[in-house]
């Protein structure tokens, strides 16, 4: 019975993120979400745990206000929660975030198998599960589409540049999940009010006595417009013909 | 000797760097050095298009994954201490990127679209899905990027250049094994190469509608593409057809989304379309935003009219 630790980050909504004047990034506005990818990487643990037995243990490094995250976590089945919490260290580089996870699993977690996501919907690094792995010296698959667990091992399908690969691995072992892999339920009323009585471990930075330089400085952010000047027309033939007039003017097509 | 040091898992990624990379050997003044799984024409031709010194990857075996070079590479970049260290952004590559940096307790910038050499790098990359560029440095050793495939291009041999070979260890099996290799079909064309390009999104219901895009795409001559929900959800189409921040940046003359919404993540791999139109029938979807010119409509009204206005 396998236990899975599913490692999820509470993000900014990048719908949320609206040029300034100054062409800076706004973020006084913006509301914070889970993870895209990481719904997927919940759902596979508590539907491997469904299969298989187990337990399913969600972990986030988050600056302190993050609780709604752990919530929206908890409410999508997993039965305990770790908090680490990070107030001087927000905006963490993967580096950072894989080196304070990499230290609490190790001495805190009993874990068989590791589900990240493929990528973070800020960063969209797709580091910090291979390099968690590599703390771990576990074996890690990443882009997986399929899992499935086989006594010691786990059997994944993959995806990899020219197809698909089906690979067997030890366990314990480390899995990054596509969006592909399932589709995460929605949480009801029901699984918001079970949440708040799961329990959470919090731990502090100060808890891990360890230091974690950033390795990669930033320099910044600039807003990337993506904004143009829409004509728009309706769906009546005349607006119809005046789209493809308006086409054609362009030059760009040869044809018809 | 330090210098620059470059990997892909791909041979073709891998000539493309030597192109980056021999830009940046030579600002620094340092040898530019090239790991390559291969054989021993294949490193002359490395060397003859700009590498100094080749590390050739011994053959795996059966079954064993590529990314069981990973401790190998690790150790030997550790050994050499080089200044900078490129690797190919395919999947592949990213991951085993991560899991060298890691090795190497060093920073590591994912998806580099933009690399200068200012005494350190300064590199750029996306953030947000798109909607944000990031300046960044790396303060450790080596200064690691994965650069997207398709970035530079390969350069010319030059058959006079001369360089060393080397060969390294087999890797040591890690246990993970390949059981079974099942290749994606063929998707129909290049996107990245297309003039025109028809988008399908999910606003399209079923998978026989395909057909309508299918006709709309050969009447204007452009190649058929989608949004992520089209080739990971419904498989409908091949990865190789879709366009954003986790596929492909095309650069199309003219771009014609239909049912697209145009999210963040989607309109990245469109910025650098010539004209981008949006068939949508929510009059607020954020593609109308990012659009030339768009339609305001139901596809399955609009699309039959314009196939026979564009005949
Ligand atoms: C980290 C990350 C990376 C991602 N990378 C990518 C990527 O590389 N590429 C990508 O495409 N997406 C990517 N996504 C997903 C992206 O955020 C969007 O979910 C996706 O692009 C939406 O696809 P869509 O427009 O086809 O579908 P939807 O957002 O569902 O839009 C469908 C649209 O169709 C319209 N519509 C419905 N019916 C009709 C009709 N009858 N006539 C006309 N219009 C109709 C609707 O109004 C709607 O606007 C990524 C997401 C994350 C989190
Ligand atoms: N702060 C974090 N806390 C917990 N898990 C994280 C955190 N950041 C990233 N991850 C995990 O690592 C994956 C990849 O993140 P990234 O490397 O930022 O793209 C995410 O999908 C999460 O599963």
């Amino acid at each position: 019975m396998p236990n899975i630790v599913c490692c999820f980050k509470w993000v900014v909504d990048e719908a949320y993120i609206k040029p300034s004047s100054s062409g800076k990034i706004d973020l006084e506005w913006a509301e914070h979400k889970l993870s895209d990818y990481d719904r997927n990487a919940i759902e596979e643990a508590v539907r491997l745990q469904e299969a298989y037995g187990g337990s399913v243990t969600a972990v986030t490094v988050a600056p302190s206000d993050a609780t709604k995250g752990i919530k929206d976590a908890l409410s999508r089945g997993p039965e305990k929660a770790y908090f680490i919490n990070s107030e001087e260290l927000e905006n963490l580089e993967p580096s950072q975030t894989s080196a304070i996870l990499a230290q609490v699993i190790a001495q805190q977690i009993d874990y068989d198998l590791i589900i990240c996501g493929e990528g973070s919907s800020d960063l969209y690094a797709q580091q910090v599960g291979p390099r968690l792995a590599e703390k771990l010296r576990i074996p890690c698959i990443a882009f997986v589409k399929k899992v499935e667990i086989d006594g010691g091992r786990l059997i994944a399908e993959r995806k990899s540049d020219d197809g698909i690969e089906v690979v067997s691995a030890p366990l314990p072992a480390l899995i990054t999940v596509l969006p592909d892999i399932n589709n995460p339920r929605v949480p009801g009323l029901k699984d918001t009010l079970a949440a708040s009585k799961k329990p959470v471990e919090e731990i502090s930075l100060e808890d891990l006595d360890t230091e974690y330089p950033a390795l990669i400085i930033d320099k910044g952010l600039r807003a990337a417009s993506l904004v143009r000047n829409c004509t728009r027309f309706g769906s009546t033939p005349e607006d119809i013909q005046a789209f493809v007039e308006a086409i054609k003017k362009t030059g760009i097509i040869d044809r018809g | 000797m330090a210098g620059v040091w470059i990997y892909a898992d791909r041979i073709e990624t891998g000539r493309e760097l030597l192109t980056l990379g021999r830009k940046l050997a030579d600002g620094l003044g340092q040898s530019l050095t090239a790991l390559l799984a291969g054989e021993q024409d294949l490193a002359q031709d490395f060397i003859a298009r700009g590498a100094d010194e080749v590390l050739l990857l011994p053959p795996l075996a059966e079954g064993q994954p590529v990314q069981d070079y990973v401790p190998l590479i690790a150790a030997e970049a550790q050994g050499a201490d080089p200044d900078i260290f490129l690797i190919g952004g395919n999947l592949r590559g990213k991951e085993m990127a991560a899991r060298i940096a890691a090795r190497l307790d060093t920073g590591l910038c994912s998806d580099c679209t933009l690399i200068n050499l200012e005494g350190q790098l300064q590199m750029e990359r996306l953030m947000y899905g798109g909607a944000a560029v990031q300046t960044l440095s790396i303060n450790s050793r080596p200064q690691m990027a994965t650069i997207p495939p398709g970035s530079y291009q390969a350069p010319e041999p030059q058959t006079s250049r001369q360089g060393k070979v080397r060969t390294l260890e087999a890797p040591i099996p890690s246990g993970v094994q390949i059981i079974e290799r099942k290749t994606s079909p063929a998707g129909s064309g290049d996107i990245t190469a297309a003039k025109v390009i028809v988008c399908a999104g999910r606003g399209i219901e079923n998978q026989e509608d395909m057909g309508m895009l299918q006709e709309l795409a050969e009447i204007l001559g452009a190649e058929l593409a989608c949004t992520r929900p089209i080739s990971e959800e419904k498989h409908w189409m091949t990865e190789e057809s879709c366009i954003g921040l986790s596929a492909k940046e095309v650069k199309p003359a003219l771009y014609i989304g239909v049912g697209v919404s145009g999210q963040i993540q989607h309109v990245v791999g469109i910025r650098e379309a010539g004209i981008i139109c949006a068939i949508n029938s929510d009059e607020n979807a954020p593609i109308f935003e990012s659009a030339d010119y768009g339609i305001v409509g139901d596809l399955y009204k609009v699309l039959p009219a314009l196939i026979q206005a564009f005949k």
